[in-house]
């Protein structure tokens, strides 16, 4: 069997990816440029989540950007009322989108395909119409404005050492380097994931649920933690989102983006780590590269979709999983006989 | 009659005449769905193009034939908007979903994503991006008693659904092709192996079912009286809860789901708060499928072994 | 290495490098930036407003270059009203050296969001048409407002029901939405303090069709009048919906259902007696806007709500440039607080401490006869 520890070899592929990456603000400071850096780091950050129960577990969920609200608004109330640094903030909102993720979880995942792909559509419906109404906590549609930026505790030699606060601002850069930072803990995090055993149980569901459940797999447990490790990443990516935009309104977290996530989940390439980030930099940056059409920009949006999926069915990267798994079990296979 | 019981029965009627505009959208969702398991997103936005197409032919009718009895004109229309969407919906299938027929059930889906932001922005760019006011075919004729009311438009709206739902029931039970699709949808290889051509079958299913949602374009614009590019999102949305609802891929399932939630809808944002009458709807929907997984008639079909 | 291919992502990432550092060309025209909402939904109003303000621009370009040898330009771009999308335009516009102002947003909710990058970029805003209070509220120098706010339209329109129409009942309706609720509770608000009742206040979903169910519900309460806080597409609807269940009290609505289109589609003889507030007076009305009303509509057709403050929003902006003779953003944020009895085709317009426009009157209509006929003209209130 192979060790599952976090291998050396996951950290140097996240290293190769990220580091590169995190050169573009040092000689690029245009605030625009910047500022895509970190929506598209939001989003790869949702796709990731996404993939992992889309992707590793094959189940269908239409409402994502309800987690990603619950993170959103849990940050929102939390440093408005209580003034919670965003530090504490950040795990709060990822637990507590977690918890709305076991909830809905746990009747919704005994149905299976595609009646949970409706209850979790119904869901994210649901939490973005009661944000909508609920005026007297959410401000309604005109939202939570006046959220706290994240601080940081600098060291100062001046005078002997003590630390200075220093506030993010609108200059995106500092937010494209949390949010690098998040998408490469993330990408470490879902990596020694999927070589463990849990990963395992989780592509075994995804292949075939009876079978699984015959090799003593506990189907269900392993489908509830999915979709609790995947609502816990949206929660934190709605942290970040909160903290970045610092006015959050219900019309940012509607269904139009939990099918966007989707999206760049599959055209990706399902199931594949790098996959995710890659499709949510496709159609993130996409429709920003089309801002020139102006009224015609989402009509060539929708065309680039529908062309990139007849060429490439299975994803930018896709096919590629199988292929993994496949060399898995030879290498193993080779380890029993030696 | 006592008010209460008035305002109720009228109420019952408000939501009866938008559920049968959910059943007829819904059952191309539960067709599409039965024969090859896919959620066509884009299928809200060929009714909100069967809308836009019944527009257009009142605008041809009015230049070319002047004023003529409202059912010929009714007819006209139903015509050439079922023609139109069965043609869109047979050209989608072939370009986007064909190609895909082997590939991984999520990418068609995609696909199909892509063809409701490209449907949507065309018709757009086309009829401008202003709300649109689509002339009263039907007259405007009502019959009151007490307080409850209820108009010509929406006898055309019961007897145009009721009709068109047993034509398909038939259809579907009696025609070859009827059985062929449900053939198909049991199970496609031994369909293929009893010499069902599976591309005929469904290439006929989106034009039937590309049909039947146009026919509830027609039936909205001349309800509501105004069309807009966006209608197929909400439409759509509420159309395939309606369909899951009653089970997806059960054709009487579809109807009794997208009457139910009208019903339900009514009567929610009569009686308890039109703002919060979504969010009970998909309530009820979510401890449906919870209760029974399949929804109200979805058949319980057993996992493969 | 067998699982992972960096390559293709380290080819995209090349690419846009490459799409980056393309860079911006030397050039000497003078940009505008123009955000609003150009497709989705609200594609209407956005198209409305950049076609006003493309007007505007071809005029200036007529008139001769604004200094020097520059001509003037429009960089239009699609917030989608969604505040994500308004971030990312905002960012884009403050990154472009040559925009010299900016234009937008259209949104209340976008226009909010926005104004904070505006502020750091140190360069001045002015939105035609968002109308939530709140936005000059946050004290940000760059911001102006060429429109009276909500808490200036709603307390008009309560005081015109109760003084003028002696109407002490009413239901309220609006479509959750920043604009439509804001709009509503303010008018709820002094309705309630003049003495008023209001029987029921409900929201709607914008883009839903059906309102049978709820205003059979708003039948049994018998109000008087109806005020409706939103846009015309779903008022058309509440009206048509409403006689057709036999409830007849007049309608009444903001500047967001001030549209001769509401008429078309709820038709002359239903939307008869509906009253609306408006910010401004009517450009059909106003000598000094005629002749812009009909070069507009030989142009592109029939004229958008807001046209008109797209058209004098971006007047103003050029005419701060040409004082300033220079496309430095601080200058240009200079000469717009400067300006002095700006004179538009909607009036004579000044900004106060705030940024917002002073004196902004409300003209109140009602439809009669298929038109929208002004009845009187509120000052509002001193505040």
């Amino acid at each position: 069997m192979e060790r599952i520890s976090l291998k050396k070899s996951n950290l140097f592929k996240v290293a190769t990816v990220f580091l590169p990456l995190a050169l573009i603000p040092l000689f690029d400071h245009n605030p625009y440029h910047l500022d895509l850096f970190t929506t598209v780091g939001i989003y790869a950050l949702l796709a990731m989540g996404l993939n992992v129960v889309v992707g590793f577990a094959g189940l269908l969920n239409l409402g994502y950007a309800a987690f990603f609200a619950i993170g959103a608004y849990t940050y929102a109330l939390l440093s408005l009322h209580w003034h919670c640094p965003f530090w504490l903030g950040l795990p709060i909102a990822g637990l507590v989108s977690m918890f709305f993720g076991f909830l809905i979880g746990m009747p919704s995942i005994r149905v299976r395909g595609d009646y949970l792909a409706i209850t979790t559509l119904g869901f994210g419906e649901i939490v973005r119409i009661a944000f909508n109404n609920l005026d007297a906590w959410t401000g309604g549609p005109n939202g939570l404005l006046g959220i706290a930026r994240p601080k940081l505790w600098v060291p100062s030699f001046e005078g002997g050492l003590h630390f200075e606060t220093w506030s993010f601002s609108v200059n995106p850069a500092p937010y494209g380097y949390l949010v690098l930072g998040l998408v490469a803990g993330t990408a470490c995090l879902l990596l020694r994931l999927s070589d463990s055993k849990f990963g395992r149980a989780l592509v075994a569901i995804r292949e075939d649920e009876l079978a699984a459940s015959c090799m003593g797999i506990p189907t269900l447990k392993v489908k509830l933690y999915a979709f609790g490790v995947s609502s816990f990443i949206a929660g934190i990516a709605g942290c970040v989102f909160a903290a970045k935009q610092t006015i959050i309104t219900p019309d940012s977290f509607d269904f139009v983006l939990s099918v966007l996530i989707l999206a760049m989940v599959v055209l990706g390439g399902l199931g594949n780590l790098w996959g995710a980030v890659l499709g949510a930099a496709v159609l993130g940056t996409l429709p920003e590269l089309l801002r020139e059409f102006a009224d015609y920009r989402m009509l060539v949006f929708g065309l680039i979709m529908i062309l990139m999926m007849i060429f490439r069915p299975q994803g930018i990267l896709g096919g590629q999983l199988i292929q993994r798994e496949l060399d898995v079990r030879h290498k193993e296979s080779a380890d029993g006989a030696s | 009659m006592n008010a209460a019981l008035e305002l109720f029965i009228q109420q019952l009627i408000n939501g009866l005449t938008l559920g049968m505009v959910y059943a007829l959208i819904a059952l191309g969702y539960t067709m599409v769905y039965g024969v090859i398991q896919l959620i066509n997103f884009a299928h809200g936005e060929v009714f909100m193009v069967g809308a836009y197409l019944a527009l257009t032919a009142i605008w041809i009718l009015a230049a070319l034939a002047g004023p003529l009895p409202f059912w010929v004109s009714f007819a006209a229309l139903l015509v050439f908007s079922m023609a139109g969407s069965a043609l869109l919906g047979a050209t989608i299938e072939k370009v986007a979903y064909k190609p895909l027929r082997n590939s991984p059930r999520l990418t068609a889906l995609i696909t199909s994503i892509g063809v409701s932001f490209f449907l949507q922005n065309a018709v757009m760019l086309i009829y401008r991006s202003k709300e649109q006011s689509v002339p009263e075919i039907i007259p405007h004729v009502q019959v009151s008693l007490g307080r409850i009311s209820f108009s010509l438009i929406q006898g055309v709206i019961f007897l145009t659904s009721i009709g068109l739902m047993i034509f398909l029931t038939w259809f579907v039970k009696n025609t070859k092709l009827g059985k062929a699709m449900r053939a198909l949808a049991e199970d496609p290889e031994a369909a293929c192996l009893m010499g069902i051509s599976v591309d005929r079958v469904i290439r006929v299913t989106f034009i039937l079912g590309s049909a039947l949602a146009s026919v509830a374009g027609v039936l909205f614009a001349l309800y509501y009286g105004s069309v807009n590019f966006h209608d197929g999102y909400l439409a759509g949305l509420k159309a395939f809860t309606a369909a899951v609802f009653g089970g997806i891929g059960s054709i009487p399932g579809a109807m009794l789901g997208g009457v139910l939630l009208g019903v339900f809808e009514g009567l929610g944002a009569g009686y308890i708060s039109s703002q919060w009458k979504d969010v009970f709807a998909f309530l009820l929907l979510v401890a449906v499928l919870i209760s029974k997984p399949s929804g109200l008639l979805g058949e319980n079909i057993p996992e493969k072994v | 290495m067998r699982t992972f291919k960096p390559r293709s992502l380290v080819i995209f990432f090349v690419l846009l490098l490459g799409a980056w550092t393309n860079g911006f060309a030397k050039d000497e025209t003078v940009y505008i930036g123009l955000a609003a909402p150009l497709t989705g939904d609200q594609a209407y109003i956005g198209i409305g407003l950049l076609q006003g303000a493309q007007m505007a621009v071809e005029d200036a370009n007529i008139k001769g270059p604004v200094f020097g040898l520059s001509g003037i330009k429009l960089l239009a771009l699609d917030d989608q009203h969604n505040p994500t999308q308004a971030v990312l335009a905002a960012n884009r516009l403050i990154s472009d050296p040559r925009v010299a102002g900016i234009v937008g947003h259209f949104n209340s909710s976008c226009t909010k969001a926005a104004s904070a990058i505006y502020h750091e970029a140190r360069i001045a805003q002015i939105t035609p048409a968002s109308t939530n209070p709140e936005i000059s509220r946050q004290g940000f120098d760059t911001f102006f407002r060429m429109c009276a706010t909500d808490d200036v339209q709603g307390p008009t329109a309560a005081h015109f029901v109760y003084d003028r129409l002696k109407i002490r009942k009413i239901a309220v309706i609006d479509d959750k939405t920043t604009y439509g609720k804001g709009l509503a509770d303010e008018f709820e608000k002094k309705f309630k303090a003049l003495g008023g009742t209001v029987v029921s206040h409900d929201g709607i979903t914008q883009g839903e069709k059906d309102f049978a169910p709820l205003l059979t519900k708003i039948r049994s309460l018998e109000p008087e009048l109806l005020y409706y806080g939103g846009v015309y597409p779903e008022l058309s609807l509440l009206i048509k919906q409403s006689r057709k269940l036999g409830l007849h009290a007049p309608w009444m609505g903001g500047d967001g259902i001030f549209d001769v289109t509401l008429i078309k589609l709820a038709t002359p003889e239903l939307s008869e007696g509906t009253f609306s507030t408006m910010l401004g007076v009517d450009p059909r009305s106003f000598p000094r806007a005629r002749d812009f009303v009909a070069r507009y509509e030989a142009r592109f057709g029939e004229i958008g709500s807001f046209s008109a403050y797209a058209y004098d929003t971006v007047n103003l902006l050029i005419e701060a440039i040409r004082r300033a003779g220079t496309s430095d953003r601080e200058a240009v944020l200079r000469e717009v607080r400067n300006t002095r009895d700006f004179q538009g085709v909607l009036g004579t317009v000044n900004f106060d401490e705030k940024g917002d426009a002073v004196n902004q009157s409300v003209g109140i209509y009602k439809v009669e006869n298929g038109k929208f006929v002004f009845l009187e003209e509120a000052k509002p209130e001193v505040r």
